[in-house]
């Protein structure tokens, strides 16, 4: 708007000055035409009648003719006051613009002989009048486009811009409260209807897939919790599975095996050496299985379990055990070599059944020797602790180094060396429980080293 | 028998523990007074005077020792326990939790019902004799028996 | 305070200057006309310019256009001066005089300037018909037929036409010219 109206000022102002030199050019021609005479004939006062006409046009504000000699021969003034500015001499022809005015002068020409000069003074105020007109009249255009513009505005901002806003505002909500079941109002049918729409699309989608979703993620939570209620059921299960086992399937053994005693008390008098020796098979076969079964339930016990780490005592723990498990009077055969054990973190029952085993194993197996040695101690590798128990009995052969910690897997005949085949397969899965390693090494009839390492990690 | 003059109670539905036990307890002859019932329901008839034993024996006549076992048909051991230390004319007598089960929550609950003692039964006949015959010592003999 | 030698000097130089300047004079009287009629020779050069003449009036497109003067000749050589080189509608402008009307053969503006006013009147009588623009000082010029009398305003030169009789001589004059003029109205008495 501005710059139409700057621009079309300029173009004004330059086409005014050619109209108004053009206009004054005209005027002076016709002027100079008429006053031919006057100048040939010397009639001043009829040259002062013709410049008077020149009242008619206001913006002339002087006027003057000058004979062939350049003598001021008859002059003219709008404003009566001011006659002292007629230039003294005619310059050269031609139309000026001099600061505020136009200065012409035109040549007084009859038949190409030229009579005289007439001057002629314009203001500009023909140009002020019209620039004052057209200020008028783009102040009024200006005013009506801003009406109309805001008009104009107040149209589209209905049909455009608040849609568009809506649109936006509808879609923070959305993003800032994760409702995607807000949709957008849609308003017309033109491209931000279509926009609406598929805005609307889009969020249907998403709500689609936020369904499906969460459906999923409550059938997988569903699914997560049946299976947790069946892996405790089942885990109940097996407790009192297990709790029933300890309980009922000993009772028979106990009897069988009481019964066999008496058999063996009572009547033993009138059995033979054989039938002594069958009652005490059934005997220990009977007590065997009571063995297994307390193997297992330990076994699976320790499976089941979650295990406290406190700190434990391993000095006091081996002796212990070491106590409990080695009858006094066999204690003098056996060679202890018991060094600074250091203390452990892990959970009491569980290390002490890993002592347990472990002990009774090397007792066990170094029974046979006539000097049994058993060298329990520790050291540190990769920044780990790791406890050892060696003995120099009967060993084993590294061929079936594998199968030693499996359950019930054994190396050794029953006949030699009684057993369930199930202590280091107990120790095995305690071991693993604390997040530490155990391992073997054993030569055949030289004895077996047993090591063994937790981890430090307290969040096993 | 005379009902009120019951020294050891055995509360067992195993036919055959009962028997072993008894026989390890004659052997020592301290089974001279002894009481065999089969279930805890029986044994809580026999202790309170109710129900078959109603008006055969004295409440206040407690035995110096019950022998309980805890699984049992019926009413089971825990239940007895709990019946017997809660009513003040029983409470105090002694009663030995002689069972099968090695296990922590049972041993727990009993110690906490007021329990005196509990014992495993061994699979090892010599073992279970054993302990038969020290039992019998300690409660029979040696143990101050409240009253 | 000068020495006699340069006093009798200086006197001889006056008397010499004085002389000299009233010779001049005297010659300038015969040459240079007065203002009054050096404005009127101009003038009538100027006629040239506000006077359309008939076709007949000229020969050929070279013919010259003629001041005439009838009588004697107040211009000195000042007309002839003005209209020396001149030209209008490529006429040429040159300057004849004569001494009584026969003489006139081809003349387009005629200075009448005869002592006695009424010989001016059987000139212009004589001339009726022809397109000759005739001017002069008389007093009653105009109502013995001529067309164009200069007169004397507030020291200013003025024209007096008669229009009728410029119009039986065919002669066309510029609206400008008129305007400057006085018209003789025959009803009035001048």
């Amino acid at each position: 708007m501005l710059v139409t109206c700057i621009s079309f000022f300029a173009y004004e102002f330059y086409v005014f000055r050619k109209t108004t030199t053009e206009k004054l050019s005209t005027i002076g021609k016709i002027i100079s035409t008429n006053s031919t005479a006057a100048l040939a004939f010397d009639d001043s006062e009829n040259a002062k009648e013709i410049l008077a006409a020149l009242k008619a046009e206001p913006h002339i504000v002087a006027a003057a003719l000058y004979n062939k000699d350049g003598e001021l021969f008859s002059k003219y003034s709008a404003d009566r006051r001011d006659t002292n500015f007629f230039p003294k001499k005619p310059q050269q022809d031609g139309y000026r613009y001099i600061r505020s005015h136009i200065d012409g002068f035109e040549p007084i020409l009859q038949d190409e002989r030229r009579l005289g000069t007439l001057y002629l003074r314009s203001d500009l105020g023909g140009m002020y009048d019209r620039f004052r007109v057209f200020g008028v009249v783009a102040i009024l255009v200006i005013f009506l486009s801003f009406i109309l513009a805001y008009l104009l505005s107040m149209i589209l901002q209905k049909s455009i811009s608040k849609p568009i806003l809506t649109l936006s505002e509808t879609a923070k909500v959305i993003s800032n409260q994760k409702d995607y079941s807000v949709r957008a109002v849609k308003s017309g049918n033109d491209e931000v209807g279509g926009l609406t729409n598929a805005f609307n699309n889009m969020l249907e989608e998403i709500e689609k897939q936020n369904k499906t979703l969460s459906e999923f993620n409550k059938n997988l939570e569903q699914k997560v919790s049946d299976r947790t209620e069946q892996l405790e059921t089942v885990n109940k299960e097996l407790e009192s599975f297990s709790y029933s086992i300890s309980h009922d399937l000993r009772a028979p053994l106990r009897g069988v095996v009481g019964f066999a005693a008496i058999l063996e008390e009572d009547y033993g008098n009138k059995l033979d050496d054989e039938g002594k020796r069958i009652i005490s098979v059934i005997k220990n076969n009977t007590l065997k299985m009571g063995r297994l079964i307390d193997d297992l339930l330990t076994f699976s016990r320790m499976s089941r379990q979650d295990i406290m780490r406190t700190n434990i005592a391993t000095n006091k723990m081996v002796r212990d055990v070491i106590e409990d498990l080695v009858p006094g009077d066999k204690k003098p055969a056996i060679h202890w070599d018991i060094q600074n054990l250091p203390d452990l973190k892990g959970d009491i029952n569980a290390i002490r059944q890993v002592w347990v085993n472990l002990i009774s194993n090397a007792v066990k197996y170094s029974a046979t020797k006539k000097q049994p040695q058993i060298e329990i101690g520790s050291f540190k590798s990769n920044g780990q602790t790791v406890l050892y128990i060696k003995d120099n009995g009967v060993g084993f052969d590294e061929k079936y180094k594998n199968k030693l910690f499996q359950v019930f897997q054994r190396l050794h005949s029953e006949q030699d060396f009684e057993g369930t085949g199930i202590g280091l397969a107990i120790i095995k899965k305690i071991i693993s429980k604390h997040g530490g390693h155990v391992w073997a090494e054993g030569e055949k009839d030289k004895g077996a080293c047993f090591s063994f390492s937790l981890s430090d990690n307290e969040n096993i | 028998m005379n009902y009120d003059s019951v020294e050891i109670l055995l509360v067992e539905d195993n036919i055959n523990d009962a028997e072993l036990t008894i026989r390890e307890l004659k052997k020592h002859h301290m089974a001279n007074n002894l009481f065999h019932v089969k279930d805890g329901e029986e044994a809580l008839e026999f202790i309170f005077a109710t129900g078959r034993y109603a008006n055969s024996r004295n409440v206040m006549s407690s035995p110096k020792v019950v022998l309980l076992d805890i699984q049992m048909p019926k009413v089971n051991g825990i239940e007895v326990l709990e019946k017997v230390k809660a009513d003040e004319r029983t409470r105090a007598t002694p009663i030995v939790i002689l069972t099968s089960s090695k296990e922590d929550p049972d041993i727990k609950t009993c110690y906490a019902l007021g329990a005196n003692s509990y014992i495993v039964k061994p699979v090892n006949f010599e073992g279970f004799a054993e302990s038969i015959r020290n039992l019998g010592f300690y409660w029979l003999l040696i143990n101050q028996p409240p009253k | 305070m000068l020495n006699p030698y340069v006093r009798k000097l200086s006197t001889a130089r006056s008397i010499v200057i004085i002389v000299l300047l009233v010779t001049n004079l005297v010659v300038h009287a015969q040459r240079t006309p007065s203002r009054e009629y050096q404005l009127k020779a101009i003038f009538l050069f100027n006629f040239t310019q506000f006077v359309d003449w008939p076709p007949g009036s000229f020969a050929t497109e070279q013919s010259p256009l003629v001041i005439g003067i009838l009588g004697e000749n107040p211009f000195g050589s000042y007309l002839e001066e003005t209209v020396s080189g001149e030209k209008v509608n490529e006429h040429s402008v040159i300057v004849q005089y004569y001494k009584n009307a026969d003489e006139i053969k081809t003349c387009h503006i005629l200075f009448i300037n005869l002592a006695e006013t009424k010989k001016g009147e059987q000139v212009v009588e004589a001339l009726r018909g022809r397109n000759i623009l005739t001017v002069s000082d008389a007093i009653d010029f105009l109502k013995g037929g001529g067309m164009v009398r200069f007169f004397t305003k507030s020291d200013k030169i003025k024209l007096q036409v008669n229009l009728e009789a410029s119009k039986a001589a065919n002669l066309v004059l510029s609206s400008k010219l008129l305007r400057l003029a006085d018209l003789f109205d025959p009803s009035k008495n001048n």
